[in-house]
This record gives C-alpha cells, sequence and structure tokens, in this order.
C-alpha cells in the first residue's frame, strides 16, 4: 500500500509554496481579488471578465505589450494601460468598458484590419479565428479605409508541414518568440520593419524542427496553416474532443478534431495540462494521425480455417474467438503491446481467469525492470515541477528524441538560470546549451559523481532517469537510488520508454521473458496478442519461432503486424485517438482518452472485445464501459485507490506509486560477449511505427539505421557505404548507415522504429547490454 | 570573407560587450564593407562567427536601412528627402540624378555602378538639400550641377578596396 | 542676444579642439579634474544642483536619472551615450562629435565615475561614420595618453569607451531600442518598466544621455553647478543647442542661454532670416516630433515651459522653419512619409496608423482627397494612435501633423478638395 503523502504531485520537488499575498481591485464596478504579481488581463478572466489579447501568451515569456488590443483605463494612471504588462495593485480602480478603453479596441482592430485581406470565407481559421471573433466583440462595424492594402506574395510552403500567408499576419509575434525563446530553435523571424515585417525564415529556407507546428496554434489569425490540414474542413463542420497523445510516455494532452468520422487535425489543447505539456506539443505527436487511414491498418476481422482466410463480421469473430478460447485443458498466453489502457489491461487479467483453463498467462512487452524498484521507490515529480528546479539531471536515454516535450520544459529550466545536466552515452539537442557528460557505453556509473554533485548543491533538484538504461545496468540504477535517497530534497522522474508500461504496472503485469519461454517449452496452446508484435521487438526471431510453434493464434490489432499473417483469427482495434481509457504517464498521471472518431466501422476497442469474451465465455465481468472497469480497478489496486474515473477530468490525477511488478531483466552488470561495438539503442518518436505510417511526417520522419563515430566507420571500412549490415546474437539486418561525429568510438547507435526495418529485433529480451559486428552490406542483401 | 577572417577581426573586440550578440552589427558591418552588400554566405558567416542562428543574423540586417541584403551598385547614392532637404529642392536634386543616371527613380544603374536612393534625414539639414554617398561624408548644398560633377567624379575613380557602408 | 560657448566651446579656438593637446589647452579635464576630488555621490549630487535637463528630447533632469540607478546590485553599471541623432531638423550633436570630441569623452567619463561604471558605449547612428572615425581617433588619443584605459579614473580604477555604430533606424534613439540595438538585436523599443535605470543594457543599471547633455558636464564641474544654474531660469538653466534649418538664409547650430532669447531672434538675428519678401509660415521648434506652432509664436523665449506655453516643446533643439511658400499639408504628408518609414512595426497603432496617415495625406496633397471626410477620418485617426502605443515614436508623429490641422484647418480642406502643386523650392545657397 503506498503512502498518499508520497505521492507525487504536481506542487512536489521539495519546495513548500510560499503563501500568497491576495491583492483586491475593482474592475468594471465589482470587486476582485487577485494573487500579487498577477496581470490585470488574467485577474480580470479569472473573474470572467474578458480583456482582448492578440501577442499575450504568458508561456511565451514576459509580457512584450505589442498588439496594443488589451488597453484598459486604470484609475489614476495616465492615458490607457497595456492589461497585459499591468500587474494588479491593490484598490486599483479598472474600467475595460469605459468609453475611451472601448474606442482603443475599437481603433486597435480597425487599425489591424487595415491591411488584413478579409478573406475569411477562404481561410482555415474562418469561424476559429480570435482576429474574427474579437472584431465581432470588439470591433470596428466596418472599416473606414480606401487606401489600397499592403500586398505580399501569396501563401507559401515555410514547411512542407506549415503554410504562412504574410498579408493576414498581424505582427503579434507569437510564433517568433515561440521559435526563439520556447523552441529556440532560432529559424523562425521577423525580416524588415514598420508596414513591412514580415514572418521569415532564413533565406526562404524552410522552417525545419519538431516543435514547429506549435506556432499554429498560438497563430491568432490565419498566417500559420497546417499544410495536412489545408482547406479540409470548416469550424461549423467539426467536433473537437480532449484527449491525450499516445506517442511517448509524456502524455500530452490534446485536442483532436473529427469531421466525417475522421480525425482530421491535432492541436495543443486550448487549455493547457500545466502539469504535463503545458500546452506545446510535438510534430509527431501533431501530424501522426495520418496513420490511422494507413494501408498498413486492419479493416476487417479475418478468419483462417479449413475453408481458407477471409474477412468475417465482427461478431462472428468474437464468437469463433470464444470458440478457441473457450476449451477448460487449454493454456492461454496473452501479450500486451502498445498502446493499451489500463481498463483493457485490468479487463485482460480478468478474462485470464475465465479463459481456458483459467490461469492464463498476462505480460505485457516492454522493458524488463528487475533492478528498478529502489528508483520507482522514489518520490516523484510532475513535468511542471521542471519549473520549479534549481538543478535537472539527466540520465542515460534522450528525451529530446525519445519524450520530445520534456526538451522545452528542459530549455525553460536553463532559460531560468537552473542547472541543468546531460549524461549519458548519446548526443542530444540540449549539448550546446548544457553540462554534457558523455559516458561510454554501459558505463552510466561513471556519471554519478557528476550527479552528485549537481543535486547535493541544489535545494529542489529532479532526477530523470531513462528506463531503458538504467535496466540495462542495474548497478547504477541501484547505486543512483542511493544517491537520491540521501538527497530527500530530489525528485526522480523516470523516462519510461513505452506507452503502455506504467499503467501495466501499476496493474501488476509483467514482462514477457517468461512467457516467450513457456512458447518455446510448447507450454501454450492459445496466444492472444492485444496491440503486441514481439516479432519485430528484442530477440523478434526467436519470438518468431517460438510463435510459429503456437496452435491456436488469435491478433487484436491496429495494424498489421508480424503476427497477422500466422493468426487463425484477427480482430482489428480502434486507435488511441479512437479509444477511451485511462493511460498512465511517465509522470504517473493517469488521464482519459476520449474517442474523436471512429474511422473504421469493423474495429473495436479492446475493452469491447475482451468484456464481449468473458460474456461468450460463459463468465461475463459485471462492467460494461472503461468507467466501469476504471472503478473497479481502483478498488483492487492500490494505485489507483482513490481515483474516480469522472474527477479525472481532462487534466487526470497522479497514481499513488509503487514497486513496478518489474521481474526479470539482468540483476547484475553483464558484459555482453564476443568482441562487436557496444549496441547503443536509440528509439527516436520521429522515427517510430506510427512516423513511417503517416505521410504527413514524410519530410521529418527518421529513418531507422546504424550511426557510426567517424573514426569507427573508417575502421569497419563502412565510411563510404550507404547501408551497413549489422548482426547480435539475436539477428542480422541491413540498415542505413550514418556517420556522426557526435558518436563514440566502440559502439553501434542503433536507431530503432520502422517495424519492417528489423533494427528491435537484434536487441536482447532483457534489455541487457549486447555487441554487434558491422560490416559492409552485400548487393544482393541491399536489394532483398 | 571566411569565418576564420571574420573571427580574427572580432577578436580584438569580443571583451568590449558581455554577451556576444552585440557582436553581430559590427559583424554585420565589417562583412558588408569587404562584399559591399550581405550576400547569405556573408550571414551565414556573421552567424557562425557570432554563435546566432543564420534566420536571427539575417532578421536583424533586415531591421537596418543600410544594411543591403539584396545586391547594390559600387556606390550607394542617398538622396536625404526630408522635410528640411525638401524644402531646399532635395525632390528636385533627387529627380536630376535620377535622369542623369538614366534611372527611373530609385535602383540600381544596368552597369551596376550606382544604386540611387531616397533617404530620411542624415542630419545634415544645415546643408540641404544634401546627400551622401554610401556612409561617406554628408554633401551639401547641392546644385543638381554639383550632383553631375560627383557622379562623374565617382565613376571615374578605381573600385573601391572596401565599401564605406 | 548672448551666444556662450560652453558646449561649443571649439568656436572660441578656431572652430577646432580635436587632439587631446589642444583640448587640455582649452581648459579641457579641469571638469573630470575636479570631479575626481569629490565622491561619487557628491558629484551626483553636483548634476542635480546644476539643474542640467536631457538634451535629448525629453528634457528629464539629467541628475535626477543619475541618482535612479541602484547601487550595489553585484552587476556592473553601463553609461551609455546616444549619439543616434536621428530626429528631422537636428544636426546639433554632429557637430560636438565633429569639432570637440573630447568634451563628450570629458563628460562621459564623468558621468561613469558618479554612477560607478567602467565601460560606456557611444551608440553612434550609422550614417555619421565620418564623425565616429573622429570619436574613434580622440578615443584612441586619450587611451593612449592614459585619460582612457586601465588607470582613468586613478590608480587602478579603470574606465573605458567603445563606439558603437547603428545602421540606419531613426527608432534606435529611443533609449530601449538603442539598448536592444546595442545588444545585437533588432532596434525595437522594449515595454517599460522596468526603466534602463533599473535594467538597462544586458539587465544592468544604464544611463543613458544625450551626447549634448553629457558634454555640458566638464562646465558645469569645472565651474561649479551653481554657476550653471545661474545661467537661464530656474526650471530651465544652462546653454541649449539649436539646429535651425529649412527656408532661412543661414542654417546652422546655434548655443544659447535659455530663456534669454526669442524663437525670432534665434531665426532672423542667428540663422540669418528668411528670402527679401517671404515670412515665417510654420516652426517645428523641436525637432520634427513636437507641434508645429506659426508667426504668432515668433516672439516665445527659448525654455522648455515658454515653449510648452505656446503649445509644443522644445524637444531636441532642431528648429525647422517653412516660409509662406510652403504647402503645410505637402509638409506634414513628407513628415508622415518619415514616420511610417522609420516606424519599427512592433505595436499596432504605429505600424498601420502611420501608414494610413502618409496614404491620407499623401492623396490629398495629389489631388485624390476626399474633401471633409478626409479631415474627419484624419482627426479621428489621431486620437487612435496618439496615445496608444509602446514608445513615443508614434506621438511624434501625430502631433506636428494633427497641430498642424489645427492651426492650418482651412489649407487643409483646400487640399483635400484641390490638391496641391509642388512648390519652387527655395535654392538660394546658405550664406557663410
Ligand atoms: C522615437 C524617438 C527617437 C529619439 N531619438 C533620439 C536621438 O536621436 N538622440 C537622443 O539623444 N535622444 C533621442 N530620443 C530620446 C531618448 O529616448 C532618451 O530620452 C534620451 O536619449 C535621454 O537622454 P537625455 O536625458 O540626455 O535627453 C528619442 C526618443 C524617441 C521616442
Ligand atoms: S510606437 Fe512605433 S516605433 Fe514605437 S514601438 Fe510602436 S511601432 Fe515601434
Ligand atoms: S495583449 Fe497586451 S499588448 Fe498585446
Amino acid at each position: 500500500m503506498a503512502d498518499p503523502a508520497s505521492s507525487p504531485g504536481g506542487s512536489g520537488a521539495g519546495g513548500e509554496t510560499p503563501p500568497v499575498d491576495v491583492v483586491s481591485l475593482t474592475v468594471n464596478g465589482r470587486a476582485i481579488e487577485a494573487p500579487k504579481g498577477t496581470m490585470l488581463v488574467d485577474a480580470a478572466k479569472a473573474a470572467g471578465i474578458e480583456i482582448p489579447i492578440f501577442c499575450y501568451e504568458p508561456r511565451l515569456g514576459a509580457p512584450i505589450g505589442a498588439c496594443r488590443m488589451c488597453l484598459v483605463e486604470v484609475e489614476g494612471m495616465r492615458g490607457l494601460q497595456t492589461a497585459c504588462s499591468t500587474p494588479v495593485a491593490p484598490d486599483m480602480v479598472v474600467s475595460t468598458e469605459s468609453e475611451l478603453a472601448k474606442d482603443a479596441q475599437d481603433g486597435v482592430l480597425e487599425l489591424l484590419l487595415a491591411n488584413h485581406p478579409l478573406d475569411c470565407p477562404v481561410c482555415d481559421k474562418g469561424g476559429e479565428c480570435p482576429l474574427q471573433d474579437r472584431t465581432f466583440r470588439f470591433g470596428p462595424g466596418q472599416t473606414r479605409t480606401v487606401e489600397p492594402k499592403l500586398h505580399f506574395p501569396k501563401p507559401l510552403d515555410l514547411s512542407p508541414l506549415v503554410a504562412l500567408d504574410r498579408e493576414r499576419c498581424i505582427a503579434c509575434y507569437r510564433c517568433v518568440r515561440f521559435s526563439q525563446e520556447v523552441a529556440e530553435d532560432g529559424q523562425l523571424t521577423f525580416q524588415e520593419r514598420g508596414d513591412h515585417v514580415e514572418i521569415a525564415t532564413f533565406s526562404g529556407d524552410p522552417y525545419e524542427g519538431r516543435f514547429t507546428g506549435n506556432t499554429i496554434d498560438l497563430c491568432p489569425v490565419g498566417a500559420l496553416t497546417s499544410n495536412p490540414y489545408r482547406f479540409v474542413s470548416r469550424p461549423w463542420d467539426i467536433k473537437n474532443t480532449p484527449s491525450v497523445c499516445a506517442g511517448c510516455s509524456v502524455g500530452c494532452n490534446l485536442e483532436a478534431t473529427e469531421r466525417d468520422n475522421e480525425v482530421k487535425r491535432l492541436t495543443g489543447r486550448p487549455e493547457p495540462n500545466f502539469a504535463v505539456e503545458e500546452g506545446w506539443i510535438c510534430d509527431r505527436g501533431r501530424w501522426g494521425y495520418p496513420a490511422l487511414r494507413s494501408d498498413e491498418r486492419i479493416t476487417g476481422p479475418v478468419l483462417v480455417d479449413a475453408v481458407g482466410r477471409r474477412t468475417v463480421l465482427l461478431d462472428r469473430a468474437v464468437n469463433e474467438a470464444a470458440g478457441m478460447l473457450g476449451r477448460r485443458e487449454l493454456r492461454v498466453a496473452v501479450l500486451l503491446g502498445e498502446p493499451i489502457t489500463v481498463e483493457a489491461g485490468f479487463l485482460a487479467t480478468e478474462f485470464a481467469t475465465r479463459a481456458g483453463n483459467g490461469e492464463a498467462m498476462v505480460r505485457r512487452m516492454g522493458i524488463p525492470g528487475h533492478g528498478l524498484d529502489p528508483l520507482r521507490a522514489l518520490p516523484g515529480a510532475q513535468m511542471d515541477d521542471l519549473d520549479r528546479a534549481d538543478a535537472i539531471v539527466v540520465l542515460g536515454g534522450d528525451p529530446c528524441a525519445q519524450q520530445p516535450v520534456a526538451e522545452l520544459r528542459l530549455r525553460k529550466a536553463l532559460r531560468r538560470g537552473a542547472r541543468v545536466a546531460m549524461a549519458g552515452p548519446r548526443p542530444t539537442a540540449l549539448d550546446p546549451s548544457c553540462q554534457v557528460t558523455r559516458t561510454t557505453p554501459g558505463h552510466l556509473q561513471d556519471a554519478l559523481p557528476i550527479v552528485a554533485e549537481l543535486i547535493g548543491a541544489a535545494e529542489r533538484p529532479i532526477v530523470m532517469w531513462d528506463e531503458a538504461d538504467l535496466a540495462a545496468e542495474p548497478d547504477a540504477a541501484a547505486a543512483l537510488a542511493a544517491l537520491i535517497e540521501d538527497h530527500p530534497a530530489t525528485r526522480a522522474i523516470e523516462l519510461a520508454c513505452d506507452v503502455s508500461g506504467p499503467g501495466l504496472r501499476a496493474l501488476g503485469v509483467a514482462t514477457a521473458e517468461d512467457m516467450l519461454a513457456a512458447l518455446e517449452a510448447g507450454e501454450v496452446d492459445v496466444l492472444l496478442t492485444i496491440q503486441a508484435d514481439p516479432t519485430t521487438g528484442p530477440e523478434g526471431a526467436r519470438w518468431s519461432r517460438a510463435i510459429d510453434g503456437v496452435p491456436r493464434i488469435i491478433e487484436m490489432s491496429t495494424y498489421r503486424s508480424g503476427v497477422t499473417d500466422r493468426a487463425d483469427l484477427v480482430l482489428p482495434l480502434l486507435t488511441a485517438l479512437e479509444d477511451e481509457g485511462v493511460l498512465v504517464s511517465m509522470t504517473g498521471r493517469a488521464q482519459r482518452l476520449r474517442p474523436a472518431a471512429r474511422e473504421c466501422a469493423d474495429a473495436a476497442s479492446a475493452w469491447e472485445l475482451l468484456i464481449a469474451l468473458t460474456h461468450r465465455l460463459g463468465r461475463p465481468v459485471p462492467d460494461r464501459t472503461p468507467a466501469q472497469a476504471f472503478s473497479r480497478l481502483a478498488a483492487e489496486h492500490a494505485a489507483f485507490a482513490g481515483l474516480d474515473y469522472g474527477e479525472l477530468g481532462t487534466t487526470g490525477a497522479v497514481i499513488a506509486q509503487g514497486r513496478g511488478a518489474g521481474a526479470g531483466g539482468p540483476a547484475a552488470r553483464r558484459n555482453p560477449a564476443g568482441d562487436g561495438l557496444l549496441v547503443i539503442p536509440c528509439r527516436p518518436v520521429f522515427g517510430d511505427a506510427t512516423a513511417h505510417r503517416s505521410d504527413a511526417l514524410a519530410s521529418v520522419v527518421e529513418p531507422t539505421r546504424v550511426g557510426l563515430a567517424p573514426a569507427e566507420a573508417e575502421r569497419l571500412g563502412v565510411r563510404t557505404e550507404a547501408r551497413v549490415r549489422i548482426t547480435t546474437p539475436h539477428g542480422e539486418a541491413v540498415l542505413p548507415l550514418e556517420v556522426d561525429s557526435r558518436l563514440h568510438e566502440g559502439a553501434a547507435y542503433l536507431f530503432t522504429g520502422d517495424p519492417h526495418a528489423g533494427a528491435a529485433a537484434l536487441l536482447p529480451m532483457d534489455g541487457g547490454p549486447v555487441r554487434a559486428a558491422v560490416g559492409v552490406a552485400q548487393r544482393e542483401q541491399v536489394e532483398a | 570573407m571566411t569565418v576564420a577572417e571574420l573571427e580574427e577581426h572580432l577578436a580584438p573586440i569580443r571583451h568590449e560587450y558581455a554577451d556576444p550578440r552585440s557582436l553581430i552589427l559590427p559583424a554585420l558591418r565589417y562583412v558588408q564593407g569587404e562584399a559591399g552588400w550581405l550576400p547569405p554566405h556573408a550571414m551565414a558567416a556573421v552567424a557562425e562567427a557570432t554563435g546566432f542562428s543564420q534566420a536571427y543574423v539575417e532578421s536583424v540586417a533586415t531591421f537596418y536601412d543600410r544594411l543591403y541584403i539584396d545586391e547594390v551598385g559600387r556606390y550607394c547614392i542617398n538622396v536625404c528627402v526630408t522635410l528640411s532637404c525638401m524644402l531646399r529642392g532635395s525632390d528636385e536634386l533627387f529627380e536630376h540624378i535620377a535622369d542623369y543616371l538614366g534611372l527611373d527613380g530609385e535602383g540600381t544603374t544596368a552597369d551596376g555602378m550606382f544604386t540611387l536612393a531616397r533617404v530620411q534625414c542624415i542630419g545634415a539639414c544645415d546643408r540641404a538639400p544634401c546627400l551622401q554617398v554610401d556612409s561617406g561624408v554628408q554633401l551639401g548644398p547641392l546644385e543638381p550641377a554639383d550632383a553631375t560633377c560627383l557622379i562623374d567624379d565617382l565613376r571615374a575613380e578605381p573600385a573601391p578596396a572596401r565599401y564605406d557602408r | 542676444m548672448p551666444e556662450l560657448n560652453c558646449v561649443y566651446r571649439h568656436r572660441e579656438f578656431g572652430d577646432h579642439l580635436t587632439s587631446l593637446a589642444d583640448y587640455e589647452r582649452a581648459g579641457g579635464y579641469l571638469g573630470l579634474k575636479e570631479t575626481l576630488a569629490l565622491s561619487p555621490d557628491d558629484a551626483l549630487y553636483a548634476f542635480h544642483r546644476s539643474g542640467l535637463r536631457g538634451r535629448g528630447g525629453a528634457g528629464f533632469p539629467m541628475g535626477r536619472k543619475a541618482s535612479f540607478l541602484p547601487k550595489d546590485t553585484g552587476k556592473p553599471t553601463y553609461v551609455v551615450c546616444n549619439a543616434d541623432e536621428s530626429e528631422p531638423g537636428t544636426f546639433k550633436d554632429r557637430e560636438i562629435i565633429e569639432h570637440n570630441p573630447f568634451q563628450l569623452i570629458e563628460g562621459m567619463t564623468i558621468a561613469s565615475y558618479a554612477v560607478g561604471c567602467e565601460r560606456a558605449y557611444i551608440y553612434i547612428r550609422g550614417e555619421y561614420e565620418a564623425q565616429a572615425q573622429v570619436l574613434d581617433a580622440a578615443i584612441a588619443e586619450a587611451r593612449e595618453a592614459g585619460r582612457l584605459g586601465p588607470d582613468a579614473l586613478g590608480p587602478g580604477r579603470p574606465f573605458d569607451i567603445t563606439v558603437y555604430r547603428g545602421a540606419g533606424a531613426y527608432i534606435c534613439g529611443e533609449e530601449t531600442a538603442l539598448l536592444e540595438s546595442l545588444e545585437g538585436k533588432r532596434g525595437q523599443p522594449r515595454l517599460k518598466p522596468p526603466f534602463p535605470a533599473v535594467a538597462g543594457l544586458y539587465g544592468c543599471p544604464t544611463l543613458i544621455n544625450n551626447v549634448e547633455t553629457l558634454a555640458s558636464l566638464p562646465p558645469i564641474m569645472h565651474r561649479g553647478p551653481d554657476w550653471y544654474a545661474a545661467m537661464g531660469n530656474e526650471k530651465s538653466p544652462g546653454t541649449k543647442l539649436f539646429s535651425v534649418s529649412g527656408h532661412v538664409l543661414n542654417p546652422g547650430n546655434f548655443e544659447v542661454v535659455l530663456g534669454e532669447t526669442t524663437l525670432r531672434e534665434l531665426i532672423y538675428d542667428m540663422a540669418g532670416g528668411l528670402r527679401p519678401g517671404r515670412e515665417v509660415k510654420a516652426v517645428w521648434p523641436g525637432g520634427s516630433s513636437v507641434p508645429v506652432i506659426g508667426a504668432d509664436s515668433l516672439d516665445v523665449a527659448l525654455d522648455y515651459e515658454a515653449l510648452n506655453g505656446v503649445g509644443t516643446f522644445l524637444g531636441s533643439g532642431g528648429c525647422i522653419v517653412m516660409d509662406d511658400s510652403g504647402c503645410i499639408v505637402r509638409a506634414s504628408w513628407r513628415l508622415a512619409q518619415f514616420y511610417r518609414h522609420e516606424s519599427c512595426g512592433k505595436c499596432t497603432p504605429c505600424r498601420e496608423g502611420t501608414g494610413w496617415l502618409a496614404n491620407i495625406l499623401g492623396r490629398m496633397v495629389h489631388g485624390e482627397g476626399r474633401g471633409e471626410e478626409d479631415i474627419r477620418l484624419l482627426e479621428s485617426l489621431f486620437g487612435r494612435i496618439e496615445g496608444r502605443t509602446l514608445c513615443p515614436l508614434a506621438d511624434g508623429a501625430v502631433m506636428p501633423i494633427q497641430s498642424a490641422l489645427d492651426l492650418f484647418r482651412d489649407e487643409f480642406i483646400r487640399v483635400a478638395h484641390e490638391g496641391s502643386s509642388r512648390p519652387v523650392p527655395m535654392t538660394e545657397a546658405p550664406v557663410g
């Protein structure tokens, strides 16, 4: 039973929140209160009074007072004040509706429209445009300008993803500030001055980055729009649903736009979840949705039997499944992949007691974490605690590539003056800006003195540790846990490797090494995979062989996998964007998915199918909905104690931390045999399966590949090769080669992701270290 | 202009600024002095030497009238047309020069010798109407004939080793 | 009308004090000597007692501004000299720099001693390259002589000056835009507060003063603040430089004791008056950003208060004179074009409003006006720009045009109906 006091609350990180002084003031004749330091515009908003704004956006830093939309009258102050940059003061008397204030609002809008094309009918933003809305609410009836408007060359592609229409730009600076001061990619700027200012990149280069889409969300007019969403729908044809991104373990909150039962767009939440993503999402998350319509999607149930291979109705398929699972003597195994909601996970365990002999084995794919229990027992933190930390150490992994939004939080910490150190074997996008300790592969332990130094000198330190790297080095994990325990103010964040892991672990679902052994030993009669393709994961070849020996296979999956062609029955699943239920993020935040669309009429949710199966098996579970399943699992599993599905709302709640059910994996440090290069697995989100399936991401998708230091490539004689052959004890693959001077010698960086490339299958099942031989790929192999 | 040369030029003044960003403007002025304008590779060199993004450097450059991201002639003839000069005939002076150079208003002559521009007050209203060749001494008061002579003289000069911009 | 060469000391010495030796022979560096005998706080107090007001345009008391700089912040303190001098009609600082650069250097040294600054900057407009070279040479000479460098303020007490060149942007004269530009950014004004005194260059306490303001310090410290305060009148003590240009026969710079000279004397006695047969029609007495006044205001005394009394400002002292051959709408249009060109583009009313003003006035001048409707539109636009922007540039754009419309309404209406043909420009070469 976890101690509720140790649960990682949103304001953890060791700091006590100081008492806030409250200021009383009057706005439009109403007495209101606001914490000291609040800007007038926010104080008014909290009291339900809207002061129109354009440039103000606190997430971009200090107010700049540029658009002048928020001018209000403050008694005793000369002229008008910008409410976005005027802090509340005791007994202030403010009017946002006086004649002068009204004239100012009217005037600014009139001036903003003076050079605006007013092409709302053909603008993607039309109908959901702050400029349009504010003009209706606060603006002039009509424009008095007879002057010709300024013209700029018509819309251009800022990148394959973002389109720019300069004529519509109102120079609010939001996108530029995002690029310069949040993403710090430095690429988007203003050029020229006066009424000629225009958004631009260097010499018209494309705007490249991993967060570029946020500029679209920020733009208050239709100047920046999404190319994949161009002319797709009008605001009155769409429905927006708040949901959660299942692209990585951060669990960014997002909003999904549906039209004609298809997801047409994903955006950051208009009301951000500050404890998670703060409203920023990465481009992989934003533009992954076309994968829903990729030709790898399974669109209907498939049955293979004596008659042959054929599509059947879903109902028939469920009956067939029940038939395959029903007999009492059957030994059943259930393998969970990702994404799996906690309800689906829970129902899988319920199902397990009802299928076959009633003792079905339920396991999850993912990293075994034998040595991680002590780390997982440490007090955790939420993402917004990073905003208060004075020192942050990242040990292992590469959050910039694997949990992208974390990069923005780390940059913010750096700007605040916090010390940030990155330690591990991989180069990261943050290296130029922070303290870097590049450890040799397999020696994370060497970075511990840095960790000790940083957290020792800090008042509110946070350690972010990578699940996979520390699982592979249990000795480092143990030492790190001990170190953190010595500094009780320290909070920890696990950089988890898969989306299902944290939730399923909290339900006690273990990883699958013993399942593989059982399959190999012929101890399984029926294998049910749910969103799991072990043939492309670690030791994929061994899984393949093992699965070939299983008499019956049922697959529930959204996309075709290595299992599909061997399955006797295939049941199509909905994606996370179409599904309902709870995902638990890497920081332990339970957040609700809400179905935004249903693109595939013949697909179902895993929870739905599992409930149906228990009915067909004659021992129905009492639940009919994820909400009901959630309340039962919350009653049964300590980690979820006290949580209520309804109360999770749109921002979620943090589960109590418990020990991971992480048995398995290397228990002690291990030196892999052989004399090849140590393999450093890299799992860039921009190179994952969804990124490969989404045509929108074609320009930014990261290839699955092998990375080598120049000297290493030279030594192996592959410097000029386009592709190389990489061989581990677990298999062989031919992959593109990337030579990068930031990489270590003596190591092969294995960038996984494309399920067809066979890269992840080269890794060991238990997450331990492995060596690889890298050499010239023969011509035939390249062609094969 | 290589990055190394630029860095060498900046080295003696680096210590004068608490933030290397302050070097962008001196660096831009320097490379413009070499090339006469700011071709993309020159701005890229400034970006590298100062440690800021190319886009940022270009954005700074475009803010200032006297930094040119498009190619200009060997000499920039900048005629002040603000109020004091206007009252004393700057429009007529400008038109005369344009005529003499065979230009239809502002622009660069076909032979690439001159770029003619109307500029705002150059701080020499006592010499109105006045003009500046690049950033040289403010010249005036100028009769149309004076301007003609000036242009003839400039045409006869050998190409400058560095541009005074 | 007395003309006292307090800032323009070179005028007493053959017009050139460009070598350190000459400058010292002319009494240079005696002000610094007196200053170094005082504590920094006493020096600050002396600035204050002198009553010296900022000469860049706003006229803020110099000593008071210097006293706003917080002490012991653990950060460096900076002094920045505003040599951007881009206000149309203003060219007074140019003469100090060209002919008397050491007085500016000494003035900056004095100010820096008082506020504890070790490195000061002169931000000079890019178009003053020839003048910047004079400064470079003078600074090198001062450094050579130990007047700048590691022991400038006494053994082990360093002080030095960097000349920073702008590259063509009027707005960089606005103090926060200047700081942005000096920091290597686009020269766009910052939101205030914080004021530069508290968070200026690189976020550090910063004193920004105009060239003339700083060059006034050496005589003040040499001859004493009370001597200075005794000149002129109580709220406007000391001497002030005026640049006179436009339709006068003898344009140039003139140093006058504040309050002792009238505008008429400045125009007629000092600047040579107008062409025969011409009369003053309009005067922008403090640079192009101040309200324009008419011939009936010529007897106003030249000081801050008296000029306020006739509805305008002393501003930078850039006095532009237009005689009755000129068209006020055309002049206003030309100024509107200036502000449109120079608007930095950061805030809406200025970015969009200055262009709109220029468009309307341009239409009027070219005979495409819409009569009274355009006049009403102009009038409502003034109110929608003025007082609503981030920095005062836009106010400076509106004031001369609004005042012109008030003063010459009939002419505006006429031009709004008929247009205005181009006048014959004044071609007489200035005398002297
Ligand atoms: C648009 C604008 C342009 C300005 N230009 C100049 C200038 O060229 N030179 C100057 O000294 N002050 C200029 N100022 C005034 C400065 O902002 C600032 O008040 C001055 O440098 C302070 O120095 P002082 O107190 O010595 O006058 C300008 C102000 C504005 C709003
Ligand atoms: S008033 Fe004009 S110059 Fe000043 S900040 Fe606004 S746009 Fe820039
Ligand atoms: S929101 Fe206040 S100035 Fe833009």
